[in-house]
């Protein structure tokens, strides 16, 4: 039992060098920065001039895709290059599970989504005006965001052995994210068909779980839901990434 | 002697591709083992499956003593890899890339920083230690691969072509290394396509091609097996492309090109010598040089193989290129 203990905990400390590493010479970058911050803006303006909307609802769809641009925009090129330079074999070589190498790196991922949208998160909310009816549950709303975005920019690039090959499908998935999941357009204003594959994104549940903190407007039952999806979702690309990962190397 | 490295019926299979068929080895602790072979044999893919980067399709293998399918971990614990190109962080600086090896190794805290140091020093690249690796020379980032790949005092080393792409000072350099570190007691796997280089470093070579091992035995034991094969080589003036001709000589059984020469593998050296003469003045040519050679392990090799004397010149020249840009 206690070898056991202890060889999680040399795991753990391994996916936090890993994490800390990735952050280093992926994530915290200027450019990835300002991408992060810029892109969820220009994105919302091109969209939204001319058309009114409550400023309180709009906020958390761009928070929400400041954790899916920080954190999953980088992330889908962080593991592609490195098994295209081979940096990647260097971790394979090292006495370290597949399992551990992925925490390592959503973790990278996760945080520089957190920070981006709490950033975001600090400057918007104050500058519109508008009280924050739950911070804490907006804050769980934004960390589990941050992860959801992180696993899925890990799984959707596993498949990849270079950047050219992962940016098309990890773009177009984000892309549809953004018009689908409820950021620019409410999700029962859509038509059903389109309602139904809303539901099957996890962008959706991240801003409806911080659009509820935000407005106030929160029902416990709702915030569950939203709640367990994430989590489902997360779990779910986590293995499949593993097992996308484990194909690819054996 | 102990076994640091087992091989049983090793087998990988890529789709249609037998990348490694059936092999069958032992390394002994304190040895160093050659695995020769033309390029896309099977020898990276065989170290892959060694240090547990890949899984074998059957087979089994122990390094260390523990098995690289069930104990995965603890059998990588025990070993160092440098891979044919070097996998550092480019945009990290060396005494970072050395740190973070460490982190994965789990070297305690308070020993990093002085093992980092000691590596670096070792490797002569103390000096450079905050340079970012992309700026650094191939001989440069291979040096620092090896150091990375020492960080946790391994029992056993694999490399992988250490040599291949580098100026020859850096080769002479590696080289050099790989004695110092077997002569304290590191147990050394290497692969290569430079037959002098297995010549020169391994105790015993293995060689390989198309994913099954040709044979196991120590370089002088090989060279031994063809040594009723007499070799000739000579240069004329001019130089013309006379493989064809010197082929059609009594007693030359093939003929191979190596830079401005000739080599010829003959069964009756006295005979094809005064042969050679008279095919010399027949055709208005200068002899320039002319010498016997003994067998050496590229003869061995292009004889157990199968494979053309003309596949192993081309890879020679290859290398020879590969060497020459690198120090351009």
């Amino acid at each position: 039992m206690k070898a056991l203990v202890r060889t999680w905990l040399e795991s753990i400390i391994k996916a936090v060098h890993i994490a800390k590493k990735d952050a280093k010479i992926y994530f915290f970058k200027w450019p990835n920065i300002t991408f992060g911050l810029f892109l969820p803006a220009i994105i919302y303006l091109a969209f939204s001039v001319g058309r009114p909307a409550e400023i309180s609802s709009t906020i958390p769809g761009l928070v929400a895709m400041a954790a899916l641009f920080g954190a999953g925009a980088i992330q889908s090129v962080a593991l592609p290059l490195e098994r295209a330079t081979g940096t990647f074999d260097r971790l394979l070589a090292a006495p370290v599970s597949l399992i551990t190498i992925i925490i390592g790196k959503a973790l990278a991922g996760f945080f520089f989504g957190m920070i981006l949208s709490i950033a975001y998160s600090l400057i918007v909310i104050p500058l519109s005006g508008v009280a924050l009816a739950y911070p804490l549950h907006f804050a769980f709303g934004v960390i589990l965001s941050a992860f959801i975005f992180s696993v899925s920019g890990v799984c959707i690039s596993a498949p990849f052995r270079d950047i050219p090959e992962a940016m098309p499908p990890a773009t177009l998935l984000r892309v549809s994210m953004v018009f689908l999941g409820g950021v620019l357009i409410p999700v029962a204003t859509m038509p059903n068909f389109l309602q139904l594959i809303a539901y099957l994104l996890p962008l959706t549940y991240a801003v409806d779980m911080l659009r509820q903190a935000m407005t106030g407007q929160i029902t416990a039952q709702l915030f569950l839901v939203d709640t367990v999806a994430l989590i489902v979702f997360s779990v779910f690309f986590f293995v499949t990434a593993i097992l996308i990962l484990e194909r690819a190397l054996h | 002697m102990k076994v640091a490295v087992k091989a049983q019926g090793l087998t990988k299979q890529y789709g249609d591709i037998l990348a490694v068929n059936q092999v069958d080895l032992e390394v002994f602790e304190g040895e160093i083992f050659g695995l020769l072979g033309p390029n896309g044999a099977g020898k990276t893919t065989t170290i892959r499956l060694l240090t547990g980067q890949t899984k074998p399709t059957s087979g089994a293998a122990k390094v260390a003593g523990y098995d690289v399918v069930q104990e995965t971990i603890k059998a990588k614990e025990h070993v160092g890899v440098v891979p044919e190109v070097s996998n550092l962080y480019e945009e990290m600086n060396a005494w970072d890339n050395l740190i973070f090896a460490a982190q994965l190794y789990s070297v305690l805290k308070k020993e990093r920083d002085k093992r980092v140091k000691e590596l670096l020093q070792l490797f002569g690249l103390y000096e450079r230690r905050k340079d970012h690796v992309g700026n650094f020379s191939k001989g440069m980032k291979r040096r620092l691969t090896i150091a990375a790949a020492l960080i946790h005092k391994p029992k056993i080393l694999f490399l992988d072509e250490p040599t291949a792409g580098l100026d020859v000072q850096s080769s002479r350099m590696i080289r050099n290394l790989i004695k110092e570190l077997n002569k304290n007691g590191v147990t050394v796997f290497l692969t290569t396509h430079y037959i002098e280089e297995a010549d020169q470093l391994c105790q015993r070579v293995a060689i390989i091609n198309q994913g099954k091992i040709v044979v196991v035995d120590n370089p002088e034991k090989l060279k031994a097996t063809i040594e009723e094969q007499h070799i000739i080589e000579i240069s004329f003036s001019p130089s013309e492309n006379l493989e064809g001709k010197l082929r059609g000589l009594k007693y030359v059984s093939n003929v191979s090109r190596v830079g401005d020469k000739f080599r010829l593998y003959v069964e009756d050296a006295s005979e094809v010598v005064s042969l050679l003469i008279d095919f010399g003045r027949e055709n208005n040519l200068r002899i320039m040089s002319l010498s016997t050679l003994k067998p050496s392990l590229e003869d061995a090799f292009v004889k157990i193989t199968g494979l053309s004397p003309e596949v192993m010149a081309t890879e020679k020249e290859q290398l020879k290129r590969e060497k020459s840009e690198s120090v351009g």
